[in-house]
């Protein structure tokens, strides 16, 4: 039941989507891992929009490297914790919604348990190995996974709908090499607006899933692309699973 | 013959967003990056390792369909075929 602050709070999305809409937003658990630079708008977004409840995991202090493209940390947090920082800005952002920080590194051990029971997990991750863990888990779970990632003026994203869609394994069979990637707020900016719209058509039960394509942005040429993905039968990761049991609620 | 080439992300700044190569009928698909690879060490040392086969992690599409890097040695490109050569970006 949505109280009177949040009919008035929602009201110019609610003529989108109505209070059903707004209900089911409220009614979300999404786990996002990263506060960094694809974290912020992801959360910022989300929280903006009413999901009810966002958790936020990043094992990270602020650093001033970071500010350039991390929108939840300012210049007065380097030094903190970002889930510290991430936590006090959203709650002031959305005081009407549950925020959940964990301020750890996610791993095989932990992952599941992190996961909990949020019905989909957002990848503001900025390595490939610890994607494979978050792919994984959105299996194991059979919940959908929001993947992002950047580079420069570069960035792609993909929704995984584990059983029925290309996972994040078969779209991305090998990682590459680690590197200290360049990096630009605005990249961070296009490509988590576009997983946030994804968890929130995901959430509605309404629009086209970026499911089965590449999104590919390319930031100096103003110019988004898109690959045809598919399932690879044999997949190591999601070959032997069927569709998702649970239904969106 | 003539075959349309794109590439994404840091591959394009190394040989050009799009690309049309003219090869001779025959020519396999990594044998035709390979010939516009030859003049660029940069852009070669990018896309293949030192044995000459695609790097494990580069993205090969040909006319809208993947194509498994084991299979790029020996898959023939035909007049008029688009292909697409990408690379995974990893930042967040």
């Amino acid at each position: 039941m949505l109280s009177g602050l949040e009919h008035e709070r929602y009201k110019r999305q609610m003529i989108l989507f109505g209070e059903d809409g707004q209900e089911r937003l409220k009614d979300a658990h999404i786990f996002i891992a990263g506060a960094g630079g694809l974290g912020s708008p992801v959360s910022i977004y989300l929280a903006v929009a009413g999901v009810g409840t966002i958790t936020l995991v990043d094992r990270d202090v602020v650093d001033r490297t970071n500010l350039n493209r991390q929108i939840l940390h300012s210049d007065c947090d380097t030094g903190r914790k970002k889930t510290a920082s991430a936590h006090e800005k959203l709650c002031g952002i959305n005081p009407d919604i549950t925020i959940n920080v964990v301020d750890t590194t996610i791993d095989k051990k932990n992952a599941l348990k992190l996961v909990g029971d949020a019905d989909a997990i957002v990848d503001a991750m900025d390595n490939f190995p610890t994607r494979y863990i978050l792919n994984d888990v959105a299996i194991k779970k059979k919940i959908p996974l929001f993947h992002g990632g950047i580079r420069g003026f570069y960035g792609q994203a993909a929704t995984i709908i584990p059983g029925e869609t290309a996972c994040f394994r078969c779209i991305f069979p090998k990682a590459p090499p680690k590197e200290v990637f360049p990096v630009v707020g605005v990249t961070a900016g296009v490509i988590g607006s576009i997983q946030a719209t994804e968890v929130l058509k995901y959430l509605l039960r309404s629009g086209e899933l970026l499911t089965n394509r590449l999104f590919i942005w390319d930031g100096m040429r103003s110019h988004a692309d898109e690959i045809q993905v598919r399932r690879i039968p044999g997949c190591v990761a999601c070959g032997s699973i069927k569709g998702l049991k649970r239904k969106r609620k | 013959m003539s075959v349309r080439i794109r590439f994404f992300a840091q591959f394009g700044e190394l040989f050009g967003t799009e690309i049309i190569q003219e090869s001779v009928p025959g020519t396999t698909f990594t044998g035709l990056i390979m010939e516009i690879a030859a003049k660029n060490k940069e852009g070669y040392d990018a896309i293949f390792d030192k044995n000459g086969a695609f790097l494990d992690f580069v993205i090969l599409m040909k006319n809208g369909k993947r194509l498994d890097n084991a299979d790029a040695g020996k898959t023939r490109i035909a007049d008029g075929d688009e292909i697409a050569v990408f690379p995974p970006v990893a930042g967040g």
